[in-house]
């Protein structure tokens, strides 16, 4: 009796939050596959039906070499802003949290600006502020320099790393405040005795911050990624917003998906183009964590 | 004596090249403001804008229901900061706390779930709101982004939460305190660091947010601020840049305050409590 | 001790269920401060509310109506127009209100069977039209007035509201592109075809400073219609088979390529400060871009695309866009009479003049040009001389997929260089796939 309530507990607690999950991200899952199933579109708009697998044989059908390079597309995105964001952010943290720097507060304050913009203006600023050819500031100082004009986003390789600053710019200080936070939750006893034995800050670095970090960080970390995997705001408005389509062709799976399945307003297809992404972001958050568990059973 | 010499010369670099960070990150804020208080009409920075004014914000906040908006957005974002903080807070616990069959793989299910893009439950979640007589008011709105960051919630959490010591629990327990006792006297302030930023991400979000903001909302009084904006500024054809700037630095503004004001709490609730693990 | 831990947990359950209350009784009230305007739970309360609205503004005992319309447009030429209509129907007591809304087309597609939250109307474009009609959300504006009425109405106009022989839009206004120069700034007389438009292109640019003689939107398909369609290419032709890579198409992207390279980046933002700012000496552009330029103090003359010969013989032929009020049918079942007499006011010429006079748009009234002031509005003859050789813009549903591939194959050619013929036989492709993907 009382293990039976023991065993129950826990889920009691996470009942309001499971309710709310199921509702707002579950629900609409479950909706998406069942959507998928039928010839919901704007022909069959109202008397739609179930049409079976078909959906899925014309979504399969677009796992094509086009697909192939946006899913290599995401991943180096994914992989390359993780790094940058998480190293970028770990300097920027440990050098707020030098003792004796007074101006801290207004720093942390002054980094987090571009976070306290709604994503929109900030890729808009951007496009016309810093990228624009005629106007942008990166192309003043490149023409200052004597250079000829710079079509940041024009060609594959430069919109990437233009998205990709971009992109750094906004998370950036989340990350930030985020490790911040973490490091000053590091028992500071321990750097005391790591100087008596004489470490240098190189080692205490090492051995003492970045261990302590982990537990506290794996989580965020994680979110973290699956956030850039899934970035689609920052490629879409810079490079392909209709009436601003910049020349690059450029892709990561979710535009992959929004231009090859959404723009044709067919829910049934684009349904099931969405449960084929998703089974692949399960299938390959699974492989990361199998790479991961060594790491995680320390815990 | 060098040793004090050295140090104030690191202070200093540090200084300076905080100062460098801070002056490069804003740049494009930079070039927001001064495109907010310059008269012309203008759409772009040219170097040729005329006299600075503060006419731009007037016209927002006098000529917009700009008070409507900010208000709209303070309830919004509260009322999904108490919801999403009290089911994650209580979720994130038993995650953290005890160990049951099934925690594991529910933890990994809920990151899954999140891996959904969310603009894509956007038509399912309108289905269901219409049924629900949930669409054009804000407790819609508060579901959908608690139910959107209550994952986010959980897991920020439990990292902290995984690394206060079960001693101190324990020595509650024993003491006779029960579980709200504990999540409410030494879990909450112990964590209070990553209570209060997980707090305000999940109020920068909502803050922020715009697309299911003006797509459940319908009438320009009920918008929130980065909705409102978006709904009337985003064309590119009807926009006016010095208003448009405006309004993104008045939005940006409250959140920058809270940030300032919120600092000194995000000291380590384990180093401020005089507890070591 | 066990029982006791429980008691808590419960207690921490009631804690949440009271923050949910307490959450749902806070939206509650906020809901009934807001009262006086009409807050929408359902459709039967939608209506109460409506008419407890409008009795106290207009202090009237008799029932009024509310008719609302959704647009993305200038807020104050909107509001301008509402008022018109109210004017006209104040005895009526029937009310029009514009609400604003990006993305108007997403929108309806989400709101157009919901009679408790969605509008009653909407104003946009006339090219989404098919898709709306295939998706049975629109009632047809022949079912609502007698087509007698529109007799004043330009033919042009009734065309692209028309889909699939039924007048399902009802037409206010349209736009062409048009040829607007600088005064100060152009030297000499204007060329009259566009290879002396060229030369003194060629002759006037000067990249490096960032000084130019003529921009346009140069990977934007609209606006690269005119070389288009009087190349007698096509994005899409009347039975959905899309023109990305026929000959005449080629053609004309490889000739307007020549002008996109002394054109700028051809964003929006870029080419209308560009003007605005006396750094480009003209532009083609559309009546949406004179208040800018009024505010920036331009010296503006309009010249009509037609006035421009192609080295083909052909004129330019821009699109026309004919902005319609489309009816949804949910709408149409409860307040039928109302939306026909706001239709009916749009039949006569006063919007249209207003809308003229106002904001330099051209009326679909053929009534409203005898008006002095429209007939004497540059802007506006100079649309109504490009209307004769305008295209409407196609408006089958499978229009709607068009726009991304032309507007990829448009930035591939002039903006990251590849060959036409390649990247047109890509897109073709696209846009073959994106039109099957619809089915």
């Amino acid at each position: 009796m009382e293990n039976t309530k023991k065993k129950w507990l826990p889920w009691i607690y996470c009942l309001p939050a499971f309710v709310l999950i199921g509702a707002i991200v579950l629900f609409p899952i479950l909706y998406t596959g069942y959507i998928s199933f039928t010839n919901m579109n704007l022909y069959h708009w109202q008397d739609y039906t179930f049409i079976g697998m078909d959906n899925y044989i014309r979504a399969l059908g677009k796992v094509n070499s086009g697909f192939l390079s946006a899913l290599a597309t995401t991943l180096l995105w994914t992989i390359v802003n993780m790094i940058l964001d998480v190293g970028i952010a770990y300097i920027l943290a440990v050098g707020l949290n030098t003792e004796g720097l007074r101006a801290r507060r207004i720093y942390k304050t002054l980094l987090v600006f571009p976070w306290a913009m709604p994503a929109y203006v900030s890729i808009l600023v951007w496009r016309v502020g810093m990228f624009n050819t005629e106007f942008g500031l990166l192309n003043k100082i490149v023409t200052a320099l004597g250079f000829d004009k710079v079509d940041f986003l024009s060609r594959n390789v430069p919109a990437f790393l233009s998205c990709m600053v971009l992109n750094l710019w906004m998370s950036l200080p989340y990350m930030v405040v985020m490790i911040d936070g973490g490091l000053s939750s590091i028992d500071k006893s321990m750097y005391e005795s790591a100087v008596l034995d004489g470490a240098s800050s190189w080692q205490k670095s090492f051995y003492i911050t970045i261990p302590s970090l982990k537990k506290i960080m794996a989580p965020i970390v994680i979110m973290t990624t699956f956030t850039m995997f899934k970035q689609f705001d920052i490629l879409y408005l810079l490079t392909m917003q209709k009436g601003a389509v910049s020349g690059s062709t450029l892709q990561t799976i979710i535009t992959y998906a929004h231009q090859n399945a959404f723009v044709s307003n067919n829910y049934g297809l684009s349904s099931a183009v969405s449960m084929v992404i998703f089974v692949i972001i399960i299938l390959f958050s699974l492989w990361t964590n199998t790479a991961a568990v060594p790491e995680r059973k320390g815990k | 004596m060098n040793q004090t010499i050295k140090k104030k010369l690191h202070l200093l670099l540090l200084n300076l090249f905080f100062s460098c960070i801070c002056l490069l990150s804003l740049v494009p804020i930079l070039y927001v403001l001064l495109l907010s208080i310059s008269s012309g009409g203008g759409a772009l920075l040219t170097g040729s804008f005329g006299s600075l004014t503060l006419e731009n914000y007037r016209k927002i906040i006098v000529e917009e229901p700009f008070l409507k908006w900010l208000l709209n957005s303070v309830i919004l974002s509260v009322g999904t900061m108490l919801l999403a903080m009290g089911t994650s807070v209580s979720a994130s616990y038993a995650f953290s706390r005890f160990h049951f069959r099934g925690k594991n793989k529910a933890m990994h299910l809920l990151l899954l779930l999140n891996a959904f893009p969310q603009i894509l439950s956007m038509f399912a979640i309108f289905r269901l709101f219409r049924l629900m007589n949930l669409l054009d008011s804000h407790m819609g709105l508060i579901f959908i982004y608690a139910g959107s960051m209550c994952i986010f919630g959980i897991w920020n959490l439990k990292g902290y939460f995984d690394s206060i010591p079960i001693e101190i629990e324990e020595a509650a327990k024993i003491d006779g305190s029960g579980n709200l006792q504990l999540i409410l006297k030494i879990i909450m302030p112990l964590a209070r660091p990553a209570i209060i930023v997980t707090g305000v991400m999940i109020l920068i979000f909502v803050w922020n947010e715009y697309l299911f903001a003006t797509t459940f909302m319908l009438r320009e009084e009920s918008y929130t601020l980065s909705g409102g904006l978006y709904q009337l500024q985003a064309n590119d054809y009807s926009r006016s840049w010095p208003l448009f700037s405006a309004a993104a630095i008045l939005v940006s503004v409250p959140i920058l305050i809270i940030f300032f004001c919120i600092q000194k709490h995000m000291v380590s609730g384990l180093t401020a409590g005089g507890v070591k693990g | 001790m066990k029982k006791k831990s429980i008691l808590k947990k419960l207690s921490l359950l009631t804690a949440c269920a009271l923050t949910l209350g307490s959450l749902f009784g806070c939206s509650q009230n906020t809901a009934a401060e807001e009262s006086s305007q009409p807050t929408s739970t359902s459709g039967e309360t939608s209506a109460d509310d409506n008419q407890t609205t409008s009795a106290e503004n207009q202090t009237s005992e008799q029932e009024s109506i509310v008719v609302t319309a959704w647009h993305d447009n200038d807020e104050a030429m909107m509001n301008a127009l509402a008022e018109v209509v109210n004017k006209a129907l104040a005895e009526e007591n029937i009310t029009l209100r514009f609400e604003k809304k990006s993305d108007v087309a997403g929108q309806i597609r989400l709101y157009g069977t919901d009679a408790a939250n969605g509008p009653d109307l909407y104003l946009f474009a006339h090219d989404s039209l098919g898709g709306f009609a295939e998706m049975g959300i629109l009632e047809p504006v022949e079912n609502l007035i007698d087509p007698a009425k529109e007799a004043d109405l330009l033919p042009m106009t009734l065309e692209a509201a028309t889909y699939k022989d039924v007048q399902y839009l009802m037409p206010v206004y349209y736009e062409t592109l048009l040829f607007m120069y600088n005064k100060d700034l152009w030297e000499g007389e204007l060329p009259s075809t566009t290879d002396e438009l060229y030369d003194y292109m060629t002759a006037h640019t000067d990249t490096a400073a960032g000084t130019y003689a003529l921009v346009n939107q140069h990977s934007t398909s609209y606006n690269v219609a005119p070389f288009i369609n009087g190349f007698g290419g096509y994005i899409i032709d009347k039975d959905a088979n899309p023109g990305l890579d026929t000959q005449e198409m080629k053609d004309a992207i490889t000739y307007n390529s020549k002008f996109a390279a002394l054109q700028a980046d051809g964003d929006y933002n870029t080419v209308t400060t560009l003007f605005n700012e006396g750094k480009a000496a003209a532009i083609i552009g559309g009546p949406w871009l004179i208040s800018g330029i009024h505010d920036a103090g331009i010296n503006l003359g309009i010249k009509s695309l037609s006035d421009f010969t192609l080295p083909n013989g052909n004129v330019m032929m821009p699109y026309s866009g004919v902005q319609c009020l489309g009816v949804l049918k949910v709408a149409a079942q409860t307040k039928k009479e109302a939306i026909a007499k706001v239709l009916e006011v749009l039949t006569q010429p006063e919007a249209g003049i207003m809308l003229a006079q106002n904001f330099n748009c051209a009326p679909a009234n053929s009534k409203a040009y005898e008006d002095a002031q429209v007939a004497a509005n540059e802007m506006i003859l100079a649309m109504e001389k490009t209307a004769i050789n305008a295209v409407p813009m196609p408006n089958i549903p499978e229009m709607s997929v068009m726009w991304g591939p032309a507007e990829s194959l448009l930035a591939a050619v002039n903006k990251s260089g590849e060959d036409v013929d390649s990247a047109a036989s890509k897109y073709q492709q696209e846009a073959l796939n994106a039109i099957a993907d619809m089915q």
